[in-house]
């Protein structure tokens, strides 16, 4: 046995103690599948914001969203224990000889790095912005978007890589090859999942309402005016003065012809109470009673039909979020609605006073809040 | 299986090709940023992090009675990984300005009682019956600690 040989068993305990293939490919199967299911929910949660043409995202259940989007968070959150513990049973192998080697070696070692480094992007920006921090100069959805192909592209090609091993691992007796009494696979696997579950119900809370108390560390208590929590304030928008206005007007626009309809004009037309959650991108979510006009009667009672997609426009003109797009289906739905209470009261200006949008399952950032012009084809 | 690998592999290396093009088209003060946080991953990971975790598992193996390892590990590796998730919240309450619904705990707090629950459950499952954490048979548990270690 070679000097450097006796201090990696010494340092890793490897061969002979818990790392190896019988592990690590346990661990990179749960793994594995955390990342395929936050990839997936990730994919559709982009394409209902940018929808391509072939597209179409259902009205029912109206927890749809909230569930593929919670999901999302929760599949990440899972999988950074998962992460640690599945590089924590291959570390050794970095300092394994030749440390530089040929050709080959460098470019196993460089796609490893990308693998490493895309897996680690992901789950760290993913994190950081649900507790809504940015400590970067790059604007999160696209990098979050684009890196996730390169993270879910890595992982395929090291799945393709690793499968004999894989397979082989996998059929083994989780303690093969252990040579002493120390810890057990089965322990490092226990102690995977004790993380891994534990950091699920720490965050989980603001997706789940029922273990809300229990998620000590959820960026989101599920708190806020009328019940419900807030993303953008009025006040960060810079829309307070405009919604405030007493000559505020919502404006319809159908086929070409304009008209305008003030805050006592909309709460004289017909009125609907639907309970919808409102759920965020960053995988909080809450449910709510909302009323207001349905788009489908409002754009009638503008003297047209909901016959495409219609476009919203808030007072907020500044920055991306202040114009949504609603396709046909969820604008011809009647739970749709310009809604004008929130559980009971007056929207709060937080929440899109004097009218906001709330439609069946959609990101909550499409919900375009004080809205200020509607415009039917 | 061969064939699995190779179509696995060429949908892979598209992937990622796809990934790297959608990252190409930002300007280049953000694609330094992409390449700063991407990089200092793997550093704060293999540099600090890895070699930290293998410190402790070696300092705990040389001085810790060999029956308590198993135990100990399965508490540390839920500490990690809530202390992991608790990382963005922790001492940023109230963080966002003028908006009190979000960061709205105390992170700090929090953490310290999910920590509590994970080792005073590690801690009643090893005393009710040891051998649902360490895996080990009773021969097994009474033999001398390995010299080695």
């Amino acid at each position: 046995m070679t000097r450097l040989e006796q201090l990696q068993r010494t340092v890793f305990r490897h061969p002979g103690g818990p790392r190896g293939p019988e592990l690590a490919s346990r661990i990179g199967l749960a793994l594995g599948t955390a990342v395929v299911v936050c990839f997936v929910t990730g994919l559709l949660s982009h394409w209902i914001q940018h929808p391509p043409a072939w597209f179409d995202w259902p009205t029912d259940p109206v927890w749809l969203y909230r569930f593929t989007q919670g999901l999302h968070v929760t599949s990440g959150i899972a999988a950074v224990p998962l992460l640690l513990a599945k590089l924590w049973s291959v570390y050794h192998r970095l300092f394994e000889p030749p440390v530089v080697g040929g050709i080959v070696r460098l470019l196993e070692r460089a796609s490893i790095a990308v693998l490493v480094g895309s897996m680690i992007f992901e789950l760290t920006t993913g994190l950081l912005n649900i507790a809504q921090w940015y400590p970067w100069k790059f604007f999160f959805p696209t990098t979050h978007y684009a890196m996730a192909y390169i993270a879910i592209g890595s992982v395929t090609v090291h799945v393709a890589v690793k499968l004999p091993v894989v397979r082989r691992a996998l059929g083994s007796p989780l303690e093969a090859g252990r040579a002493d009494g120390g810890v057990s696979r089965r322990a490092v696997l226990l102690g995977v999942a004790v993380a891994s579950s534990s950091a699920v119900v720490a965050v989980v809370g603001q997706s789940v309402p029922a273990v809300r108390r229990l998620s000590v560390l959820a960026p989101r208590s599920g708190q806020g005016p009328q019940g419900v929590p807030i993303n953008r304030t009025a006040a960060a928008a810079g829309v307070e003065a405009l919604a405030r206005d007493p000559n505020y007007a919502l404006t319809v626009v159908v086929g070409g012809i304009a008209r305008t309809f003030a805050p006592a004009a909309l709460a004289a037309l017909p009125q609907r109470t639907v309970t919808l959650p409102i759920a965020c991108v960053e995988g909080w979510s809450v449910s709510a009673s909302w009323s207001g006009i349905s788009v489908v009667d409002l754009v009638a009672a503008a003297g047209g039909e909901v016959t495409g997609d219609v476009s919203f426009q808030s007072l907020e003109t500044s920055g991306i979020y202040g114009r949504s797009v609603l396709p046909v289906r969820h604008a011809r739905d009647e739970r749709t609605l310009i809604a004008l209470t929130l559980n009971g009261e007056p929207l709060d200006i937080d929440h899109g006073y004097p009218c906001r949008l709330i439609a069946p399952s959609r990101p909550g950032v499409l919900q375009t809040k004080w809205l200020s012009r509607i415009e039917a084809s | 299986m061969t064939a699995i690998r190779v179509l696995l592999a060429l949908v892979g290396i598209g992937c990622a090709a796809y990934g790297v093009t959608l990252l190409l088209d930002q300007n280049p003060q953000d694609l330094l940023s992409v390449a700063i946080w991407f990089g200092a991953g793997i550093v704060v990971h293999d540099g600090v992090f890895a070699p930290l975790a293998t410190a402790a598992g070696l300092a705990g193996r040389r001085i810790l009675p060999r029956r308590w390892w198993a135990p100990l590990a399965v508490g540390a590796a839920g500490t990690v990984g809530l202390a992991a998730v608790a990382i963005p919240v922790l001492g940023r309450s109230g963080a966002v300005a003028g908006n009190t619904t979000v960061l709205d705990r105390d992170y700090g707090l929090g953490l310290a009682s999910a920590i509590l629950v994970v080792w005073a459950v590690v801690g009643i499952a090893e005393l009710c019956r040891p051998s649902r954490i360490t895996g080990l048979r009773a021969a097994d548990r009474s033999r001398p600690d390995d010299p080695r270690a």
